[in-house]
């Protein structure tokens, strides 16, 4: 006897409505502690709160009433004071969502409790996103769904048996309603046993349903390109890491290199292309003072100055004669807000427009603020042979030295204001005279006396540098007093990065040649999965650019161990040397399900839509002659195979390929179909049964036959019995089979025979 | 709820989309539903979908304004939540039979069970969630005239209306378990009818807000069931007693009892006792016969109803008369005395059967007071019978009074004469009360 799937009761869809309004709290609540966003402490707290009460739901009976009469004043109170004493808005209104969450996971709830638990979570995990363009919201969105969709069914289920939503739960003297003492172990027993494997898998596709649906809304959702920039940027700041900034320290960049998540990725359109060790320029640094690199006064307000707001910027360079190279930059979050360059470029795109301000003359291009979430953005027609065309910086620099009254020595009592301004600051020196007599020693050292061209002396002094130091993160503080680039250069210990181009670029200074220091990251990882570059913070790098004297500003790394000291001696057969080393580790597979987050999620705008719908345009073309081809070889293929000579073997395979289609038929037949209805729950009515199913048939074949009276009315009635009956009355099922056949066969004959010619035979 | 398998088809009885032929689904058709739905489905946003609106119109509007393709994200998903909900809505939904069963006697005043019986005929799926609002209103008697004319106010449209709702009982229903496939399941539901006549049952629509509460969708149905509503039992009080009465040459019934008579032969029913079973007969007419005894013969009475719109002129006491004639005819028919009755010039109706004594409770049910063509002659006043004539016998002569065709009808007829001893008769006794008379005599009052 079959017995019914039990149900669960109303205690029970109580206890399980609980446990999923508190999981999406608590999936809502840990959104913040991947935001950074200073809240951590009252996460915490709300998360705590809302797992107790999730593991004992009888703790808010314990709440005083007056606390709950209090909540609500005190959390706009709390509110009001958050906004006043930080000034941003959107901290201060996640902080006000983890407190009523925090409130609302740890009291009882009605149904309105509920919907506001909904919206609470869907406003952090929605911020979250917008703020981090993460992979991980991915993730969290769809976990959400999932559980806010259980929750409203269980919801609805509850209402449907309450009837009366308003109505007040049931509960004891002591104020804990009846289904709050729970017993999960029992609980998950019982859901257990509720649940129907069956209908799992119909929910888990429908998920998945779900899921294909919103990607196809999201495809065909119109998008129309309003000049408008980001708006939540506005309501919340953020920090980056000091190593990328207008001024640094020295050990700045050596900080970054500590962490060794990626920071950039780089789709490129012709891998080829991509130089085997690439520098991404970020800050340049044209001023020196006292182990402190920056970029001059004159420089930043001509930054600031040249702020405007955009989809686009145009870049130094002519527009590419031959077919354009596209480079996708998806800069990530909290590093700087100077975007990485490989060098002068046509035309930068952005996602949406932003705010920038561009400085040409040194190939550098910084958002207004700190970035908040990922940037996107692509270039056209980027040089990547680390020169950097300046035709006027000569005539720029004379004029300036012409300028300028020679001060003829006590440098030391300049201030600030009296410091040369840039085009000197790239000749700019220590201001102590002890440093510069050390400097021009070394300088005098590295030239022997020779007058030597802005290459060959890079190539001297790096390798002077190289051959005096050797390349270390962990560099102790050199001691004595005086400049700490020199004082460093005075002694044979290791350097890092940093200390290695503040060294090249006193020296060259040192010999006139206009040197300047530039920040950002050189190389990266070839990911094999998805064809991408990497750039891990650990690819920070600090090097140098001098000016040739005429053309521009060439490329020096003058850091041990950094393989080729100058532009031009490296940066060819890029592609195929990315491709030998290309990283197959298991976190270069994670990173490219992020690659592919960015492709074709975060960057999928109006042009990539019209691309989509042109594509699909053209596969739905292509289609009708991809299959008139392949049936047309598939037909010609069977004529020749049936031309080909018939051989035993060949008979013989084809003759087991028939019997076994035949067994897999009739296995079919046998269990298979059996096995397919009581998949789909007809087994109830006894159908899935095979000897009802044949006695179904016969019956089918006996009933209004013109057969012998009785015989064939006992053989219906005993197939009647098999079809309907109870299994323990069945007569024996072969027998009546047997005589149900020869009444068939009775019957054809006593119809052929019948006088009227017989008519049409039974089915 | 039990298995449904003992049928695989519904019956005729039944309705709602699991029942009938399965049409074939055409996108043109379920376009055109949602863009102009049938004239009883409602779909009707809930304060959980409207909060799903508002959050769907504000963050398609921030998606637009920042181009932000996370929100564009979470708009698609919330909208293909839609669509999920939807199709699950309408999966729960499908499949589902459901009919009404009125289990009579229905009577004036007392409660009346409706029994709503569901049928999950999906293979797979199961049925959640599910209302029926109910509704019972008296179905109106004779001809009936608009509710309102073209040229009446809204006021008084609005008027008539809310006098047709105060009629109605109406009543929700709530599938409260889960309805299994292939599973039935019966709802009951009580409603007292305010007065006798007919009313009629209304499955006026099934609601659901299934699956997550975002829309209240309401599917019209057109499932209806009549039954008759039995006047109210009323309170007489009897002037004389029933005993005296009786007189010796009163009528006599028969009906099946258990004397020695043998009043007929029926077929064989599980449970009849072997020694009933008649087989001479039975081996006549090759099936099992068994014999009917009659009842002790007694002597009865037979209730004349005349209602002659001059002599009952209030409603109300108009219906204390056939609450009164109603629980008389009970009242003898249990003890066995009930004869005959008659209803103003109708053919009358020997009471044999309770089925019988059901017959003219039904005709009662609807009965109204008849105009003056009133063709029955009645010797003596039928307002105010006098005491029996000569053999003291009441003589009835009359055809039946209705429209022009059933007058047809019964004038091919032989008008039937009815001469019987203790007859009972109705009149008006005050200006309120009814009294009941015995051959011209009075014997009870209400």
């Amino acid at each position: 006897m079959e017995t019914r799937r039990p149900q669960l009761n109303l205690d029970e869809l109580h206890q399980v409505r609980w446990l999923l309004g508190n999981g999406l709290a608590l999936i809502s609540i840990a959104t913040v502690f991947y935001l950074e966003i200073n809240a951590w402490v009252l996460a915490a707290a709300a998360g705590i709160v809302v797992l107790a009460t999730l593991v004992r739901p009888t703790l808010p009976a314990h709440l005083p009433p007056l606390a709950h009469k209090l909540a609500f004043p005190f959390i706009v109170i709390f509110f009001a004071w958050d906004l006043y004493s930080t000034g941003e808005v959107l901290p201060a209104m996640i902080r006000l969502d983890l407190l009523l969450l925090l409130y609302r996971g740890g009291s009882y709830r009605k149904k309105r409790d509920d919907l506001q638990v909904i919206i609470l979570g869907l406003f952090l995990v929605m911020i979250a996103g917008v703020l981090t363009v993460s992979l991980t919201f991915a993730v969290q969105i769809l976990v959400f769904t999932a559980v806010t969709l259980a929750f409203l069914f269980v919801i609805t289920l509850v209402e449907g048996i309450e009837g009366d939503p308003a109505a007040p739960a049931p509960a004891s003297a002591a104020g804990v309603p009846a289904w709050a003492r729970v017993r999960w172990r029992r609980l998950a027993r019982r859901v257990r046993d509720v649940t129907d494997w069956r209908l799992l898998a119909l929910g888990a596709g429908l998920f998945l349903g779900v899921v294909t649906v919103s990607a196809l809304l999201f495809m065909a959702i119109p998008r129309f390109q309003l000049e408008s920039s980001f708006f939540l940027e506005r309501f919340m700041s953020k920090k980056s890491r000091t190593g990328f900034s207008d001024t640094i320290r020295l050990g700045d960049v050596v900080d970054i290199q500590q962490d060794n998540s990626v920071a950039l990725r780089v789709d490129v359109s012709d891998p080829a292309r991509v130089p085997v060790v690439p520098y991404w320029r970020m800050v340049v640094l044209d001023e020196y003072k006292n182990g402190t690199l920056r970029t001059s006064r004159r420089l930043q307000n001509e930054m600031l100055i040249s702020a405007q707001q955009a989809p686009y910027a145009m870049g130094p360079a002519r527009p590419p004669r031959a077919a354009a190279v596209f480079w996708t930059f998806y800069f990530e979050s909290g590093i700087s807000r100077h975007l990485p360059l490989a060098g002068p470029f046509y035309l930068l795109r952005f996602r949406e427009p932003q705010w920038f301000q561009q400085q040409n003359m040194l190939l550098m291009l910084a958002l207004r603020n700190e970035p908040v979430a990922m940037t996107a953005y692509r270039i056209d027609g980027m040089a990547t042979d680390g020169f950097i065309p300046d035709r006027r910086f000569a005539g720029i620099l004379q004029e300036a030295r012409a300028a300028t009254p020679d001060r003829g020595g006590a440098p030391e009592a300049a201030d600030e204001r009296s410091r040369p301004a840039y085009p000197l600051t790239t000749l700019g020196l220590p201001d102590r005279t002890d440093d510069r007599l050390t400097l021009r020693r070394a300088a005098d050292e590295i030239t022997a006396g020779a007058h030597l061209t802005p290459h060959d002396f890079a190539e001297r002094a790096s390798r002077w540098l190289r051959e005096k130091h050797g390349y270390s993160l962990e560099v102790p503080a050199p001691a004595g007093g005086g400049d700490p680039v020199v004082a460093w250069m005075k002694t044979s210990q290791p350097g890092h990065c940093e200390l290695f181009a503040a060294a090249f670029t006193l020296l060259a200074r040192t010999a006139g040649l206009p040197t300047r220091v530039v920040t950002g990251f050189k190389g990266g990882d070839w990911n094999a999965y998805e064809n991408y570059y990497m750039v891990r913070n650990s690819h920070a790098h600090a090097w140098c650019e001098v000016y040739d004297g005429a053309t521009g500003w060439f490329r020096v790394d003058p850091t041990a161990g950094g393989g080729a000291v100058t532009t031009g001696q490296q940066n060819v057969a890029g592609g195929a040397a990315n491709l030998q080393n290309a990283d197959r580790s298991w976190g270069a597979r994670l990173d490219s399900i992020r690659i592919l987050w960015y492709r074709r999620i975060v960057n999928f705008d109006q042009r990539t839509q019209l691309a989509l719908v042109q594509s699909l345009r053209d596969a739905t073309n292509s289609f009708g002659a991809a299959m008139r081809y392949s049936f047309d070889r598939a037909w010609l293929s069977a004529r020749m195979w049936l031309r080909r000579p018939w051989d035993v073997r060949r008979l013989l395979t084809w003759a087991g390929v028939v019997v076994g289609a035949g067994v897999a038929l009739e296995f079919w037949r046998r269990a298979g179909r059996t096995w397919w209805w009581r998949l789909r729950g007809r087994h109830r009515s006894g159908r899935a049964d095979p000897v009802r199913r044949r006695a179904g048939r016969w019956l089918q074949k006996l009933v209004g036959s013109r057969g012998s009276g009785d015989e064939s009315r006992k053989v219906v009635a005993e197939l009647q019995r098999l079809r309907y009956g109870p299994r323990a009355g069945w007569p024996e099922p072969a027998a009546v089979f047997r005589r149900a056949r020869r009444a068939w066969r009775s019957g054809r004959r006593d119809v052929a025979h019948a006088p009227d010619g017989g008519g049409a035979a039974e089915p | 709820m039990k298995t449904a398998a003992e049928s695989s088809a519904p019956s005729a009885e039944w309705e709602g989309p699991g029942c009938g032929r399965r049409r074939r689904f055409r996108w043109s058709e379920l376009l055109w539903s949602i863009i102009f739905p049938a004239r009883s489905h409602r779909i009707k946003p809930t304060l959980t979908g409207m909060v799903l609106i508002s959050m769907a119109l504000g963050i398609g509007s921030a998606a637009y304004n920042t181009a932000s393709n996370i929100l564009f994200i979470t708009l698609s998903l919330l909208l293909a939540c839609l669509i999920l909900s939807g199709v699950m809505s309408w999966q729960n939904l499908r499949g589902v039979c459901w009919r009404l069963l009125l289990q009579p006697p229905l009577r004036a005043g007392q409660e009346a069970p409706v029994t709503l019986e569901l049928w999950n005929r999906k293979a797979l799926l199961p049925t959640h969630g599910l209302w029926f609002e109910l509704s019972a209103r008296p179905v109106p008697r004779g001809p009936q005239r608009p509710e309102s004319t073209v040229t009446a106010t809204s006021a008084d449209i609005r008027a008539a209306f809310a006098r047709r709702e105060a009629e109605a009982m109406s009543g929700r229903l709530r599938l409260r378990e889960r309805l299994d496939p292939d599973q039935q399941a019966r709802l009951d539901w009580l409603f007292v009818p305010a007065r006798r006549g007919v009313v009629r049952v209304e499955l006026a629509s099934v609601g659901s807000l299934f699956p997550f509460g975002f829309l209240s969708k309401n599917h019209g149905t057109r499932l209806r069931r009549e039954a008759v509503v039995w006047p109210a039992p009323v309170a007489y009080r009897v002037l004389r007693p029933a005993a005296a009465l009786r007189q010796s040459e009163g009528e006599r019934v028969a009906r099946p009892g258990s004397s020695d008579d043998l009043l007929a032969l029926r077929r064989y029913q599980p449970g009849d006792s072997h020694r009933l079973i008649h087989w001479k007969a039975s081996a006549r007419l090759r099936q099992l016969l068994v014999r009917q005894f009659a009842a002790e013969s007694a002597e009865g009475f037979s209730l004349w109803l005349q209602t002659p719109a001059a002599v009952w002129l209030r409603p109300e006491q108009f219906e204390l008369l056939c609450g009164l004639a109603c629980t008389l005819a009970e009242d003898l028919f249990t003890a066995g005395q009930l004869v005959l009755t008659a209803v103003n010039a109708e053919e009358p109706l020997p009471i044999r059967r309770v089925r019988d004594l059901e017959s003219f409770l039904d005709r009662v049910a609807v009965l109204e007071p008849e105009d003056g063509d009133q063709r029955a002659e009645v010797s003596g006043q039928p307002a105010a019978p006098k005491p029996l004539g000569e053999g003291g016998r009441t003589e009835v002569r009359g055809q039946q009074v209705g429209d022009e065709a059933s007058t047809a009808a019964s004038a091919s007829r032989p008008p039937f004469v009815m001469q019987r001893r203790n007859v009972i008769t109705f009149a008006p006794e005050g200006v309120r009360g009814v009294a009941a008379f015995v051959d011209g005599n009075k014997t009870a009052t209400a």
